[in-house]
């Protein structure tokens, strides 16, 4: 019997032991096809998903050597109808191939009858394609033109069907732009690079790192890969502004040829920036904004922040196939399950890096998580327990209580940068007025706001109020301190962004402090308990103080 | 081959027998001993019955048929026609003796008397005349001929064609009696097939296609399915002990109960079903009553005696319960004849031939070197199993092909290779000693960890795996155990009777890593909400503001009797109901007032009593009544002395001697007799007839002026009616 570090459980789990001798090794080996789950303090759970078995058939793993991975590094024998689960998944995907053919433009082909001819009576993709070519393609038993703007449906199509394909017709290079990376006073970081690289060899795909960790610089390298037009996708005008910022700081790219299409402007350049606001605004029932994506023949679209990216604009990224994407991210939990349409649409995971390595490596500051508990007041329990449902959370999330705790926890962090961060606004109005603090909400003027981030930035102010509008894409280093009073109810990737904020390494090396307080026996805690499950399972542990015993913090933090 | 010389018949030879040739027959050929014969003549009757011959016949093997079909034609020269090493044709021989197929000597060779029907295959012309009758024959004729040999079976005919009529008239084809059929005679055959009876070897043992693989590899597999089954097994049995599923009317289990198991499970349904299967054959799974309504499945005695075994045991329990089940298993979902779907559980299932053949199979596989050949490996088992017994019915050949299926579900094959413990198995030796080195050993602790997980690195001990599941909830299971801690779990630890103390020390003491804070927290939480709202029963409460009144009546020796409950400084609860407890209060001195549901006061004035009115008949409607039913019991009684009276009267019989020695003295006297008897449909009938004779079994009688016959042992009672 071999002792290995990991158990293969019949559910298709793979439980790593951490500190066992080989982890390291057996973790290497499972990478490629296992998605990693969780990843608290001493097992790691990864899962087999068909994605996660094509994602490493995309990066060219075959079946043989994911079963010897799992052969060799199980401690127990593994189960035989896992083994022949993963081989026959592994099987499906390439049976069908998207090719470009001289003639006849888009082509979908495949080796396999059966599997073609079932995918051909499908009424999913019936309206995607147009006559069959069989002796056009030598090698395989069937083809069939497929119109280039159903590219993106027909892949989406038959991975719902279970056969994806493979996209081998290749990307349009684009118009030329040279971009270059200006690495004088900085130095792209190894995973950094990877990632860009893996991303470039892939052609399309997603990459995923932590908040903080530089997603920015990985699709600037990949432009400079690219070197060519590109359009930047990204959540809101604040974070177009700092991508801006950054590309021109870090490039050969100059300010006239960063264009920034939002709410505010509508600048079509070279590099453009736009918001996903502006793409899915809705005229008259028409999206007035989505020429835009076919402005310029771009050669790189970049989306930040995948996991948010929203529905309408996986409809219209369907007809981008042909342009090479590259997806960023801290986490492909999305909280509407459509990781399907990632794949399909945007592309395969091509880098990933688990937190706890990139802060361990010192790019990311460490953080030490503490949940403090308030006890509603006895006036504020009756009101809550007679409260509607719908106004529970707001009840328990607004208690005068917890501006009592954020009061003192600003107090005991004096000198240090701290964000407090909010749901409600009366409450960060409250919260605002007690503290002697600026609020930052959605009503505040884009110029407002960043004139408080860069006062913020330089130290100048070190206190601030922010809504859920920080919680992307608004880099600030500095912050060391966050104070969380109220959330997107249990959203777990709500709570990895706002810890994200917090990332960056400090100049002392310190650690970062992410306070979230929490109503006891209310829903909030329940929900607090969901929002906490990302980033528990990601290896953050949360300590949980009592808000009357906040003095003891200290002492036990050592 | 030891005979006793010249036994003049069967009967004569057996008698010769030593005790323990006899016995090896019987023992052979069991069906003989079912009931004992009473001598040797009954023993010699029974050997030449068509249905002990051809249950004789269904285990030979290829050799021995074809040496059995060569002494029925050609005893004299076995060796020459058999195409066999001599020694082979001569341990056939040998066999086919003790098993009194054929008796006498190997000079004089004789066949049990039904045996040339049964093998019957025509003798055909002499050997040395068959040359000169295939010169000459026609081509279509030839071909015929020749596919017929090739295929080695009769051929079957509608109408005779020319090159059919050409081989009849030659002697070449011989009619089949029921006429339909024709077939190539015997002598023909040898002829055709260069003076022997078959064209290829037949004592050459098909071999099984294999590939190389590692013992171990095997085994580790191997024993990877027999830890899932114990495991699976005891998963759906606890789950089943609390969430019984009915038995189906016509005794089985429902598809969609058995659907549900797969999914609780996590394997197929046909997976499922065998584990179901296994469970029930082993004796731990058996119809009970959960709610003495309706039967359900629920696990045996012998279910928590198993539980208490090691696993290799279990196992060892289960998979000796499958090797000698006699279900057939692999059906289970398939649809039968009628185009149901096939139950598990079902007393359809049952075939007693697929135990020895499944052992049978089982045996070859252990006894082969290496592991089945992908594709290959099982259609040459079946070649191998086939040579050992040609005459066996194909369709049990499936049940081959599924025993081999479930040994790998069961644990003893491991990637188409037999386990080193397998054998043990099959000659029921201790299978489980071989398996326990194999299986992964118990642990003694879990990792928890602070995302309020609990992770057991193995199959944890029995004591420590019952304690986790009370306090969190499984979320994966496999060689390891994957527990969730939440509100929900915790409770149930402190409804089961915990304390938040006891859960705690019991959490640090199992777990291998410090107990995280988080945890920690949750089981206060649950601790501190826990029983903070308490139920209780009573029949009436007593509140009052005046705090020192209520204290001054629960402490009023006369109001002991009250059985008075303070459970809040204004409120008293009691168990007395408010009737008998309001007149006491009052004798005490007290002036309660009632309250009704709502709250509201009730006027608390005595009850004034009153007796309910009875209600009178008048006293004509009950004289009718009483008249009424008088003459519905005379009328009664009346009817039945008429029957009575209408029965046969005078001497009667009902054992078979003495009807028929009545029936014999009514047709000497021409008395008329009343019988009763059972018709050819099964029913009761009864007659009165006039007895003319009795012989042969048969009662021949004058029914009502016309002769009948009756059969005498379907009469079960006759009375002489003069």
């Amino acid at each position: 019997m071999s002792e290995g570090a990991l158990i293969v459980q019949s559910d298709k789990t793979l439980l790593l032991e951490v500190d066992h001798p080989d982890a390291a090794e057996a973790r290497k080996a499972i990478a490629p096809f296992a998605e990693l789950e969780r990843s608290p303090e001493h097992i790691h759970t990864y899962r087999l998903t068909p994605l996660g078995l094509w994602n490493a058939r995309a990066a060219g793993h075959d079946a043989e050597q994911v079963v010897s991975a799992l052969l060799d590094h199980s401690r127990y024998a593994v189960p035989h109808a896992l083994l022949v689960d993963v081989a026959e998944t592994m099987a499906r995907y390439g049976r069908l191939r998207l090719d470009k053919h001289p003639t006849h433009g888009l082509v979908l082909s495949s080796v396999d009858r059966p599997v073609f001819e079932e995918v051909l009576r499908s009424k999913k993709i019936a309206g995607m394609i147009g006559e069959r070519v069989d002796a056009a393609v030598p090698d395989a038993v069937g083809a069939v033109v497929v119109h280039p703007s159903q590219r993106g449906n027909l892949k989406q199509a038959l991975l719902k069907l279970g056969w994806p394909a493979e996209d081998w017709a290749g990307y349009v290079d684009g118009e030329a732009h040279p971009i270059a990376l200006d690495q004088g006073d900085w130095e792209l970081r190894a995973y950094q690079q990877q990632a860009a690289d893996a991303f470039w060899e892939g052609g399309s795909g997603v990459v995923v790192l932590p908040c903080g960790a530089g997603k920015t610089l990985v699709g600037a390298a990949a432009m400079a890969h690219a070197q060519a037009t590109t359009l930047i996708l990204v959540t809101n005008t604040v974070s177009a502004r700092q991508w801006k910022h950054e590309l021109v700081r870090r490039t050969s790219l100059t300010e006239d040829e960063i264009g920034e299409y939002s709410g505010a402007r509508k600048e079509i350049r070279p590099v453009t920036i736009a918001t996903y606001q502006v793409l899915t605004m809705r005229r008259k029932g028409a999206y007035p904004h989505l020429d835009l994506l076919d402005a310029r023949d771009w050669g790189l679209i970049v989306y930040d922040e995948v996991h948010l990216l929203p529905a309408p604009i996986f409809r219209m990224t369907a007809d981008l196939q042909a342009r090479r994407r590259i997806g960023l991210t801290a986490t492909l939990v999305r909280e509407d399950g459509r990781e399907g349409d990632v794949f399909s649409l945007i592309g395969p995971k091509r880098f990933d890096a688990p937190w706890k390595d990139i802060e361990a490596q010192g790019w990311i500051a460490p953080a030490d998580c503490v949940e403090v508990r308030v006890t509603l007041p006895e006036g504020e329990r009756l009101a809550y327990a007679t409260a509607e449902p719908e106004e529970r959370y707001r009840l328990a999330s607004c208690t005068f209580a917890k501006t009592r705790v954020a009061e003192e926890l600003v107090a005991r962090h004096r000198g240090e940068q701290t964000l407090v961060i909010g749901q409600y606004l009366d409450q960060l109005d409250e919260l605002g007025e007690h503290l002697g603090a600026p609020v930052i909400k959605g009503d505040t003027t884009v110029k407002e706001r960043e004139r408080l981030f860069e006062a913020f930035r330089s130290g100048e102010i070190e206190l601030l109020v922010v809504s859920k509008v920080a919680n992307f894409s608004v880099d600030l280093p500095e912050a060391a301190v966050a104070i969380q009073v109220s959330g997107s109810f249990g959203s777990r990737q709500e709570e990895a962004q706002r810890l994200g904020r917090l990332l960056r390494p400090k100049a002392d090396r310190r650690t970062a402090r992410f306070y979230a307080v929490v109503s006891r026996d209310t829903v909030d805690a329940d929900f607090a308990q969901n929002r906490q499950r990302f980033l528990a399972e990601q290896g953050y542990a949360y300590r949980i103080v009592d808000a009357d015993d906040l003095g003891s913090l200290d002492a036990a933090a050592g | 081959m030891s005979t006793t010389g010249a036994a003049r018949s069967l009967a004569d030879q057996l008698r010769g027998w030593p005790d323990e040739r006899l016995a090896a027959l019987i023992e052979a050929r069991p069906d003989l001993g079912v009931p004992a014969p009473q001598d040797s003549a009954q023993l010699a009757a029974r050997l030449s019955t068509r249905p002990a011959v051809v249950r004789a016949l269904d285990s030979l093997s290829l050799l021995e048929l074809t040496v059995l079909e060569a002494a029925l034609h050609a005893p004299g020269s076995l060796h020459d026609v058999v195409h066999a090493a001599p020694a082979s044709v001569d341990a056939a021989l040998a066999r086919l003796l003790d098993l009194a197929l054929l008796w006498g000597t190997p000079e004089d060779l004789r066949p049990v008397s039904v045996l040339a029907e049964v093998l019957a295959s025509p003798q055909g012309p002499p050997v040395g005349e068959v040359p000169r009758l295939l010169e000459g024959l026609s081509g279509p004729a030839r071909a015929l001929l020749d596919h017929l040999d090739e295929r080695d079976a009769d051929g079957r005919f509608e109408s005779v064609t020319e090159p059919v009529r050409e081989l009849l008239d030659r002697r070449l084809l011989q009619l089949r009696e029921d006429r339909r059929h024709v077939s190539v005679p015997w002598s023909v055959r040898v002829a055709l097939r260069g003076g022997r009876s078959t064209r290829e070897p037949v004592d050459v043992v098909p071999r099984v296609a294999t590939s190389e693989q590692s013992q171990r590899i095997a085994d580790r597999a191997a024993a990877g399915a027999a830890f899932e089954l114990v495991r699976r097994t005891e998963l759906l049995l606890d789950h089943w002990g609390s969430h019984p599923v009915g038995v189906l009317r016509a005794g089985g289990l429902g598809v969609r109960d058995l659907r549900a198991a797969a999914t609780l499970l996590a394997v197929e349904p046909a997976e499922a079903g065998l584990v179901v299967e296994t469970a029930a054959a082993a004796g731990l799974l058996a119809p009970g009553s959960a709610d003495d309504v309706d039967p359900a499945w629920l696990p045996t005695e012998a279910y928590d005696a198993w539980l208490t075994q090691p696993v290799a045991q279990r196992w060892m329990t289960l998979a000796r319960a499958w090797l000698a089940n006699p279900r057939l298993t692999g059906l289970i979902g398939a649809r039968d004849e009628a185009d149901r779907p096939v139950n598990a559980l079902t007393p359809e299932l049952e075939r007693p031939w697929l135990p020895p053949a499944r052992r049978e199979a089982l045996t070859e596989l252990v006894e082969t070197e290496g592991v089945l050949a992908a594709g290959t490996g099982l259609p040459s088992l079946l070649d191998r199993l086939r040579w050992r017994a040609p005459r066996r019915p194909a369709g049990r050949e499936r049940a081959v092909t599924w025993a081999v299926e479930e040994a790998a579900v069961i644990g003893l094959t491991g990637l188409g290779g037999p386990a080193t413990y397998a054998a043990a198995l099959l000659t029921d030796g201790d299978a489980a000693a071989g398996l326990e080195p194999l299986l992964p050993a118990a642990v003694d602790h879990v990792l928890i960890q602070a995302d309020l997980t609990a992770v057991a690195p193995g199959p944890l001990e029995q004591e420590l795996a019952r304690a986790i599941a009370l306090v969190a909830d499984v979320e994966s299971r496999g060689g390891a155990t994957t527990y969730r801690f939440s509100d929900a779990s915790v409770r149930r630890a402190f409804d089961a009777g915990w304390s938040s103390v006891e859960i705690k020390e019991f959490l640090s003491s199992s777990s291998r890593t410090p107990v995280p804070q988080a945890l920690d927290y949750l089981v206060d939480d649950v601790s501190r909400r826990f029983g903070t709202l308490r139920v209780g029963g009573a029949e009436a409460f007593l509140r009052s503001d005046d705090e020192t009144a209520l204290t001054a009546l629960v402490t009023d020796p006369g109001a002991a009797g009250l059985r008075l409950r303070r459970i809040a400084p204004t409120v008293v609860v009691s168990d007395v109901p408010l009737h008998v407890l309001l007149p006491r209060l009052r004798e005490l001195g007290h002036a309660p007032v009632v309250e009704a549901a709502d709250g509201t006061v009730r006027i608390a004035r005595p009850d004034v009593f009153r007796s309910r009115t009875s209600r009178r008949r008048p006293a004509g409607a009950e004289l009718a009544r009483r008249a009424a039913r008088t003459s519905a019991v005379v009328a009664a009684l009346r009817s039945g002395d008429r029957i009575a009276a209408s029965r046969p009267a005078g001497q009667r019989a009902a054992l078979p001697g003495d009807i028929l020695s009545l029936l014999r003295t009514a047709a000497e006297g021409g008395d008329r007799v009343w019988i009763g008897y059972v018709d050819h449909a099964g029913s009761r009938m009864e007659r009165v007839v006039r007895p003319l004779r009795v012989d042969g079994g048969a009662l021949l009688a004058d029914d009502e002026g016309e002769q009948r016959s009756f059969a005498v042992q379907r009469i079960s009672e006759a009375r002489l009616l003069g």
